[in-house]
């Protein structure tokens, strides 16, 4: 009986329309969540990059350029770079695998760096 | 001498990553101004022997941070009034 039930519910349901409708997922896509941090942009990795050189001690007060080297504009040795990488690192909550931290030695590749990570925040 | 400046930056840089995960403000912080500290002292030493010393040492002792930084990690310390709660939400 039961079956017999299902099997002409089933039936009915397929040759009537769904009478309720779902509201479609595309609808619900164009909610803002309010709470979302903005998109991380060039301008805003730079800008709390500088941030970042500005509070670090040995750099404080010197100009930071995109173009600056970290040794030889900003008189940072290897062991700060490793120091700086890392602050960055903090900074954006990401991790950056060891042969890519060796290659980053000036703010513009920092700044590119983190542009192309996707889980930069 | 170029695959020593790479180890030992590699190891400087394990050594504060391992540093930075302790729960508790004290030792965390201890134990990044004892790395760092370390490792500038002998920044300009120059005899092979004594580099080769430092790297071996080094290595038994960063075994050492680790365990310790996974065992502090069990652990539950309160915070302290002089850390910042959260380092995206300052204002």
């Amino acid at each position: 009986m039961l079956r017999l039930s299902c099997s002409r519910l089933l039936k009915g349901s397929r040759a009537s329309a769904f009478p309720l409708r779902v509201p479609s997922l595309v609808a619900q896509a164009q909610w803002r969540q309010y709470s979302a941090a903005p998109a991380l942009t060039k301008d805003i990795i730079q800008e709390r990059i500088v941030e970042l050189f500005e509070s670090y001690d040995k750099t404080a007060g010197k100009e930071i350029l995109p173009s600056s080297s970290f040794t030889r504009d900003l008189g940072l040795d290897s062991l700060d770079t490793v120091e700086v990488v890392m602050e960055i690192e903090n900074e954006f909550s990401i991790i950056i695998p060891d042969h890519e931290a060796d290659e980053i030695k000036t703010v513009q590749q920092a700044i590119d760096f983190i542009a192309s990570q996707d889980d930069a925040c | 001498m170029a695959g020593n400046k790479s180890q030992v930056l590699s190891l400087y840089r394990q050594f504060l990553r391992n540093a930075s995960k302790f729960e508790d403000y004290n030792f965390r912080n201890y134990f990044l101004r004892k790395s760092r500290d370390e490792f500038k002292k002998h920044k300009d030493v120059s005899d092979p022997a004594e580099i080769a010393n430092f790297i071996k040492s080094a290595r038994q002792d960063l075994l050492v941070l680790k365990r310790q930084a996974e065992i502090s990690q069990m652990y539950h310390f309160d915070k302290l009034v002089v850390e910042k709660l959260d380092r995206h939400h300052r204002t």
